[in-house]
């Protein structure tokens, strides 16, 4: 079996930042492999940027040695290049892409007049298809064979006798993602019929849950939040009446619209906080990896148990997974990460600290392996902190009051133990304590993973 | 092996050792030096010297093992580190260290004219080398907790595992 994660627009890369973390954390099922493609006209988008980061950095990484019996870095990733996907290509319009000018006189192209309004043809698309699903459902359809190299990866990895579980994720409130969700899902359909019993498709259809006040540029073309709700309705609309091409089908939103802090049409500009939605829609790929590959559809709610908080008992699936990543990334940050470098220097005496004599005194801690999860390690804190921090939204899945991020750090020690608001026996102490017992491992696990390993199993309550 | 297995353990180790480097120290004394040092003083015989330096060495090895079971106890349950700049605590190890040296010399040197019998050079260093280097050095290398399993001097040439 393996896993295909499609992001589609702005949004879908958010919800790709949620899903390399839980990835990271082991919280996916078994130890199949996960593919990632992007799909996003506006590639410079500071969203997908800090998604592409944090999956660079794990693409290093993942080639640590910690085993093949932990759920520590168990799914390996792939990304699937063009990554990401930009279907427009630069400084295009939908005229150019279209070929309208081939057209012109023609009855096809008064039709395409009729549907489209001069602004929506001439508006170069670098940025996205700014709220406008109706454009990026004519470039997608058009684009996506010839650009894509989806098709021919997936088809590969069924021809090396791999069953292939795709999970899409896109808003269907703005443009790329409700042009690409249902459009994608069929070009994929369609082009692997051959092997419809060997694929099953998902799909989270993520409903608004922010909100923004644009600040400038007003009469450029661009998505307006006050359309959401009716985008959403007609996009719910069309997948009631239309036939559901998902296997398993996501809703997920929020009825507090969070407000964007910055306005940005897209671009770099455009780099939105971590939000709590964004991680349930990721849970959704990882329930939907869990299922067998061909079970009848079902309707599934899910609930918490406070109107206006989400807590770690809300979790729906390996919360005890994702405390104990939290808990080996806050350990790392403070006990392990602020001595590394005085160590190998030797500016800081190894005599205090056993771990760094029996895993690491003949290890290389300035590979590139280290240097990406150090990074990782703080992109990871910077994620939850995001999450945590919402306006409108009491989000208490690891308590606040412990950390900071931006540099990663414990603001609170004492509260090490109960990070997650339930009172465990793992404390800072405990933890330095278990890194100095010993512990067998298979050959397989060594080098800086053997302590990663180490330390991540130090961290299980 | 668990913690509460290995605490247990090191405890017994503790108490075994201090009374082997008593019975070493009294034994090795009584044997090199001891008829000699009895036979030098008035009013004694080398039955009374070996009955007095029992005591004595029953004391320098009983305050010796306290030592190195405050070590133990501090390291294992005190010490705590939830911080990188807690680890290590060499300091502490180090005083305990020069404590245990003080009272392998500073025991036979006070306690020795208060229950009238002569010590020699060879019983200081016997004391210092048995009760020091074997009943708190050689002892903590093994029995220190695994937290500050490197902490005593020397400890990273044994590979401690437990």
């Amino acid at each position: 079996m393996s896993f295909y994660f499609i992001s589609i627009g702005g949004t879908g890369a958010k919800v790709m930042e949620s899903l390399i973390h839980l990835c990271i954390a082991g919280i996916l099922p078994e130890n199949e492999r996960l593919f990632i493609s992007a799909i996003d006209p506006d590639v410079g988008n500071g969203n997908l940027e800090r998604t592409s980061t944090a999956l660079n950095n794990f693409s290093v990484f993942q080639r640590l040695s910690t085993g093949n019996d932990t759920n520590l870095f168990k799914n390996k990733v792939s990304i699937v290049r063009p990554f990401p996907w930009n279907p427009t290509g630069t400084d295009k319009t939908l005229d150019d892409l279209i070929n309208f000018y081939h057209h012109k006189n023609s009855p096809v192209g008064k039709i395409y007049e009729a549907l489209y309004s001069k602004k929506e043809r001439e508006t170069t698309l670098n940025e996205g298809f700014r709220g406008h699903p109706s454009i990026g459902a004519a470039v997608l359809a058009k684009k996506f064979d010839d650009g894509s190299k989806l098709t021919a990866q997936i088809e590969k990895t069924i021809g090396e006798g791999e069953n292939v579980k795709i999970f899409l994720a896109g808003s269907v409130f703005g443009g790329t993602g409700a042009a690409g969700l249902p459009t994608i899902a069929r070009l994929l359909k369609n082009n692997l019929a051959d092997y419809a019993d060997r694929i099953s498709i998902g799909g989270v259809l993520i409903l608004p849950y922010f909100s923004f006040t644009p600040t400038e540029k007003s009469d450029e073309l661009f998505a307006r939040s006050e359309n959401f709700l009716p985008n959403t309705k007609a996009a719910l609309k069309y997948y009631s009446e239309r036939e559901n091409l998902f296997d398993a089908t996501y809703f997920v939103g929020d009825t507090t619209l969070t407000a964007v802090k910055e306005f940005s049409v897209g671009s770099a500009n455009q780099r939105n906080e971590a939000h709590i939605v964004e991680l349930y829609c990721a849970l959704a790929a990882a329930d939907f990896y869990a299922r067998p590959i061909k079970s009848p559809k079902i309707i599934k709610y899910i609930c918490r148990h406070e109107k206006n908080s989400f807590k770690i008992s809300d979790f729906p699936l390996s919360k005890e997974l994702f405390v104990q990543f939290a808990r080996f990334i806050f350990a790392y940050v403070h006990l392990i990460k602020p001595v590394l470098a005085n160590l190998v220097s030797g500016s800081e005496k190894a005599y205090k600290y056993p771990w760094f004599v029996d895993f690491l005194e003949e290890v290389d801690v300035t590979a590139p392996e280290v240097v990406n999860f150090n990074f990782y390690a703080e992109s990871f804190v910077a994620w939850l902190e995001q999450i945590e921090n919402l306006d409108g939204r009491e989000v208490f899945l690891i308590n606040p009051a412990l950390f900071e991020a931006n540099p990663a750090r414990l603001t609170d020690k004492k509260l090490f133990s109960a990070l997650d608001g339930n009172k465990s026996k793992v404390t800072l102490h405990e933890i330095f304590y278990r890194l100095s017992e010993p512990q067998k491992f298979d050959s397989t696990v060594k080098g800086f993973g053997k302590f990663l390993r180490r330390l991540y199993d130090s961290c299980a309550d | 092996m668990n913690r509460t297995a290995r605490t247990v353990i090191k405890l017994f180790l503790i108490v075994i050792t201090a009374i082997l480097c008593t019975a070493a120290a009294y034994y090795l004394c009584s044997n090199i030096t001891g008829h000699s040092l009895a036979t030098a003083s008035e009013n004694m015989n080398y039955s009374r010297w070996l009955e007095k330096f029992f005591v004595l060495t029953r004391v320098t090895g009983l305050l010796n093992g306290i030592c190195a079971l405050i070590w133990f106890i501090s390291a294992r349950f005190l010490f705590k580190i939830d911080e990188s700049a807690d680890a290590g605590k060499r300091i502490f190890w180090v005083a305990f260290l020069c404590l245990s040296l003080a009272i392998s010399v500073g025991i036979p040197h006070f306690y020795a004219p208060i229950l009238g019998i002569k010590l020699n050079g060879i019983i200081f260093g016997l004391f210092s080398a048995i009760f020091t280097g074997i009943g708190y050095w050689l002892l903590t290398i093994f029995t220190t907790p695994l937290a500050f399993k490197y902490t005593p001097l020397g400890a990273r040439f044994f590979g401690r595992k437990l």
